[in-house]
Order: C-alpha cells, then sequence, then structure tokens
C-alpha cells in the first residue's frame, strides 16, 4: 500500500467508535463557596454489592479528568488512601452515611491521619459498566496459507454509575450526581476483524468527572 | 535469505504444533502464587504482648480443586507467603508488643513469656470464576480458625472468621491474575474483620476483662 493510503486509513481509525447515548442527572445541595485551597479529595468506589464490582480503573479515570482539567484540586489515589486508613475504608469496614464517620473520628489514630490528609470531600461512586445483548457470528480459520476471519459481530454496553458526594467538614452530603451511557459496538470481518468499540465507560467516566468538576470548582 | 524460509509442509508441522500446545494449554493447572505488601492498621495498641505461632500448614498454605471435566482446568492456589505477610504486619499494629513463639505452645515448650499465643489457621477455601457462575466476578471466599492459648497451651479462646474478596473482570486480565488479585482483596479483608471484632469475641472479651491492665482499654480497638 502506497503511504497516501495509510495516511487516509490512519485518519480513519480514530473515526470507527461506535455511537454513545449518555445521560446525566445532578442534584446539588452544597456546593463549595470558596477554593478549596490545601484542602483534597478522594474518590472512592462503593464495593458492597454480591453481582458486581465499581471497577477501580473507573475510579483512577474518573480522579484523571477532574485532575486533568483543575490542577488546583488535589486528588488522593483511591489504593493510597486505603491503604493510609486501612482497616476502615474496606468493603466490610467503610462508613455506609456521612453520620458514621464521626464514630470513626473517636479513634485517635484515624483522626489524626484524616487531619494529616486535610480531606475536605469524599466522592462515593457506585455502578458498574456491563454487557448486553449481542448478536452475528465470525468464523476465523487457519491454514499453510494464512489465516483470516469472516462475519459480522455487534454487542451493546450499558454503564450506570452514581457519586455520592460528602462534605467531611460538615459530616453531610452535598450532592448526588448519577450517568447513564449505552452503546452498540460492531466488529466486521473479512480477512481482518475490524473493532468499532463504542466507548461507553470513557463516555460514563467524562459526564461524572465533568459534573464533579463543576461542582468542585462551585460552578453551579 | 532461501535459507531461512520454510516450505509449505514445514509450515503445516510447525502450525499443527502449535494448535496443539494452545489446546492442551487448556487443560493445564492453573496456579497462583499470591503475594503482597499490606497497609500498617491505623488503630489504637492494645496493650498487651502477644505471641503468634504458623504451623507448616498455614505458613504454606496452598489449595487445590482439581478439574471435574476435561474442558476444565485444576486450580493451584498459594496464599501462604501472603497469609505470613498479612497477619505479622495486622498484629504488630493491634498490640504493642508482638513476639514469634520457638515452638507450639504446650507444657515444657521454652517459649518467651507472653500473655497469649494466638495460633491462625485457614479452615477453608473457595473460590469462583465468570465460567462457574455467570458473574463477572472472580472471588475467593475464606475460613478462618483462630486459638488463643496460654504459652503452656491451656485454652483461651476459639473462634472462627469468614473473609470475602472479590475482583471484576477486566480488559486482557487472566483468570490466574483475577484470582490473585480477589485473594488480595479476601486478605485485606480478614484483617479488617480481625482487626474491628477481636476485643468482641466473647471469650477474648471475658479473657481482657480479667487482665488488669487492659480492662478498660479493650473496647477501642
Amino acid at each position: 500500500m502506497k503511504p497516501g493510503r495509510w495516511l487516509v486509513v490512519g485518519m480513519l481509525v480514530p473515526w470507527l467508535t461506535g455511537c454513545v447515548n449518555a445521560t446525566v442527572d445532578q442534584m446539588v445541595f452544597n456546593s463549595p463557596t470558596e477554593s478549596m485551597g490545601d484542602a483534597s479529595v478522594v474518590i472512592l468506589g462503593r464495593r458492597h454489592a454480591s453481582d458486581y464490582e465499581t471497577e477501580p480503573d473507573f475510579i483512577r479515570c474518573v480522579g484523571s479528568h477532574i485532575g486533568a482539567r483543575d490542577d488546583s484540586i488535589r486528588i488522593i489515589g483511591e489504593l493510597e488512601f486505603l491503604n493510609a486508613l486501612y482497616p476502615w475504608f474496606e468493603p466490610r469496614t467503610a462508613p455506609l452515611r456521612p453520620a458514621d464517620l464521626e464514630k470513626l473520628l473517636e479513634h485517635r489514630d484515624v483522626a489524626q491521619k484524616f487531619a494529616s490528609l486535610q480531606t475536605r470531600y469524599m466522592i462515593w461512586i457506585d455502578g458498574s459498566t456491563v454487557r448486553g445483548e449481542s448478536a452475528g457470528s465470525m468464523t476465523c480459520g487457519i491454514g499453510p496459507g494464512g489465516g483470516g476471519c469472516f462475519g459480522f459481530g455487534t454487542w451493546s454496553d450499558d454503564a450506570s454509575y452514581e457519586a455520592t458526594i460528602w462534605d467531611f467538614t460538615r459530616r453531610a452530603e452535598v450532592g448526588r450526581i448519577s450517568a447513564t451511557a449505552s452503546g452498540q459496538s460492531y466488529m466486521p470481518a473479512v480477512v481482518l476483524p475490524i473493532p468499532i468499540i463504542a466507548p461507553v465507560q470513557g463516555t460514563a467516566c467524562d459526564s461524572v468527572g465533568d459534573q464533579l468538576l463543576q461542582f468542585l470548582s462551585g460552578d453551579n | 535469505m532461501s535459507g531461512s524460509m520454510t516450505t509449505a509442509p514445514e509450515r503445516c508441522r510447525w502450525l499443527t504444533t502449535l494448535v496443539l500446545a494452545c489446546l492442551l494449554a487448556g487443560c493445564g493447572t492453573k496456579e497462583v502464587i499470591v503475594q503482597s505488601e499490606f497497609p500498617d492498621p491505623v488503630m489504637n495498641r492494645l496493650p498487651l504482648t502477644l505471641g503468634i505461632w504458623y504451623d507448616d500448614a498455614f505458613a504454606n498454605h496452598e489449595f487445590f480443586d482439581e478439574a471435574s471435566g476435561r474442558a476444565e482446568s485444576s486450580w493451584r492456589v498459594n496464599t501462604g507467603q501472603a497469609q505470613v505477610e498479612l497477619w505479622q504486619t495486622l498484629l504488630k499494629g493491634m498490640f504493642e508488643n508482638v513476639v514469634f513463639m520457638n515452638s507450639k505452645p504446650g507444657p515444657g515448650q521454652m517459649n518467651p513469656v507472653v500473655d497469649a499465643v494466638l495460633l491462625p489457621a485457614v479452615d477453608e477455601l473457595q473460590y469462583a470464576i465468570p465460567a462457574h457462575t455467570n458473574v463477572k466476578v472472580y472471588e475467593i471466599w475464606m475460613r478462618y480458625r483462630f486459638h488463643l492459648v496460654t504459652t503452656g497451651g491451656d485454652p483461651i479462646a476459639e473462634w472462627t472468621m469468614p473473609a470475602y474478596g472479590k475482583t471484576p473482570t477486566a480488559f486482557m486480565q487472566s483468570d490466574e491474575g483475577a484470582v490473585r488479585l480477589a485473594a488480595i482483596v479476601a486478605l485485606r479483608d480478614a484483617g479488617a474483620h480481625f482487626a474491628t471484632t477481636f476485643t468482641r469475641v466473647p471469650q477474648v472479651e471475658a479473657w481482657l476483662n480479667s487482665l488488669p491492665h487492659t480492662g478498660q482499654q479493650q473496647a477501642a480497638p
């Protein structure tokens, strides 16, 4: 293939993504009225459900999304926070309501650790991305002369996440954001399979990240 | 140049070998050696000198599940090293002094003087992978059995404690990698469960209340 054709293919590949529909709901009670200063924000995944698990990748994605757009907001990594306060934020022991933080702070060492981390907001994210219905079939073969695939496959993905914002200083819930996204991916194959993937989880991450950023920047 | 090229029958042989190797790989035993570092617990230390004794079954704990059919794989999950790492880190953070015993507590044994000796054991371990359950999580469940005894081997308390860990499926993650992560979550859960309930085990609570120097402090682990 001529270099010019490779260039055209290279330019087209990034556009080969499936369509995604996203919906965001936001409910804010008390957004910050002043700058965050040296205070920090921690984003944690809820892991209490028996049939799904909030993906650690998603939590990292939301943190990176906020950090990349506003470097004045200090985000504490999930694992760093869980290790710093072990064993009080494991799935078995994590507080379920803001009022539970009060009981946790009765432990002198825990209170000292919180003071050193300067945590202002604690954001809990609950949800997951699941694979929906799939259809189509693909056959791949290999022989002495080479190999290849032929067929067509399609599947849907659905993401649903809810972020609950706790104000650590007031021990109160101050906002709730939910985002859903769904998309259809396709994989046609004529010798080579060409995946056209719908970035469902990435879209949900951007939606939640944008709303949290708006909240933390006090732009409501 | 032509010396490096293969003929069609040769290529066929290579491909057949490759395909057979891939098929056979699915029949082998999947081995997982769990290794991890665990964080120090953030808690007020109990004013006790605790002895620890790990027997060989615990320090080298291994779980083996033989495949029930030709399409399935056998599993060998080794948690011994991670168990020792977890309990050493956890207990050192929970008690003022932690001493490792020279031998299993019993009459006539030459061991350091301690308030009590903890003997942990893994009673049972079970695992589940998405192929078994149709749920996109890998799970590990363990049941521990603890014996708290005097240096002479007299029983103070005995209790069991469950621990559970799960991890979601992820792109490009192997079954072994996911089971290893689930085991680490289960071990962290075991530490969290033990640390937050130790003083509430009825026999332990009664024993702590009988000690002059811990009676007032045992309520807050």
